[in-house]
């Protein structure tokens, strides 16, 4: 099956540009469309053919890896969202999300980041909107939602202080 | 049109898409055909990373490649902007 994702890099600062294009596309990511157009990184939008979305992003982000070794994952997407990148995804409208929303207030998603605009993890969203039936959500985009979600959750865990980990999570829980 | 047609005939109407919407094209690379630039260049902008968009000349996938491109000229936030200013007028 294709699956359609997208991994965001920070370049090591004196990696040059075209080169970098160049070993990615030897290095068999010349099936992704690479975006350039901000200083210092890049973005790969990947359509990539695979047994599962696993071994989509494990195998892209192998290939990145190994053409680019001091690069430094930014983001993969679709992760992170708002209701019109899920409207937009699923084919419904906003004002139909947000609807949906203000009427099942008590088990909606919770979103990850709330202010003058929520964020939501997509793989939470889908999951919720496959529950309610009614909604056609194609297998590879949400098996790439919760590969994406796992793999910036992976990517963020470095950050949190081993002297914190265990108090934190102890009053979270 | 005075640049060298893409090989693949899909990704070249891709290109010619991108055109019409203002993007310019530039050939020149190996594994790179060229780059496809966005003609807005805005500090607004939210997909700032494709506004400059790097074109393969053998992808493993024309017909896929081709459909990324059109993804990413249609998608741009500017576009769409025009788009709802367009249909705001003809109302």
């Amino acid at each position: 099956m294709e699956y359609i994702f997208t991994l965001k890099y920070q370049l090591p600062e004196d990696a040059g540009l075209d080169d970098v294009v160049e070993r990615l596309g030897a290095a068999g990511c010349d099936d992704a469309l690479i975006g350039v157009g901000l200083t210092g990184r890049i973005a790969m939008n990947f359509s990539r053919d695979a047994d599962s979305a696993k071994a989509a992003l494990f195998s892209a982000l192998e290939d990145v890896k190994r053409a680019v070794p001091g690069a430094k994952l930014i983001e993969a997407a679709p992760d992170f969202v708002g209701l019109t990148d899920v409207a937009d995804l699923v084919g419904m409208s906003r004002q139909n999300i947000r609807k949906l929303m203000v009427h099942h207030a008590a088990t909606f998603p919770t979103p990850v980041h709330e202010g003058s605009a929520a964020v939501w993890h997509l793989a939470d969203m889908l999951s919720w909107l496959q529950l309610k039936g009614a909604y056609e959500i194609a297998a590879s985009v949400a098996d790439v939602a919760v590969l994406t979600k796992q793999i910036n959750l992976a990517n963020a865990a470095p950050m949190l202080l081993p002297a914190m980990q265990r108090e934190v999570q102890a009053l979270l829980a | 049109m005075t640049r060298t047609a893409h090989p693949n005939k899909e990704i070249e109407a891709a290109l010619r898409h991108a055109e019409a919407k203002g993007w310019r094209v530039k050939v020149g690379g190996s594994h790179a055909w060229g780059r496809i630039f966005c003609p807005f260049n805005s500090s607004e902008c939210r997909c700032g990373e494709f506004c400059i968009t790097c074109i393969w000349s053998t992808p493993k996938n024309a017909f896929s490649h081709a459909k990324a491109i059109c993804r990413v000229v249609d998608h741009c936030a500017e576009q769409k902007q025009l788009k709802l200013v367009q249909s705001k007028r003809a109302e």
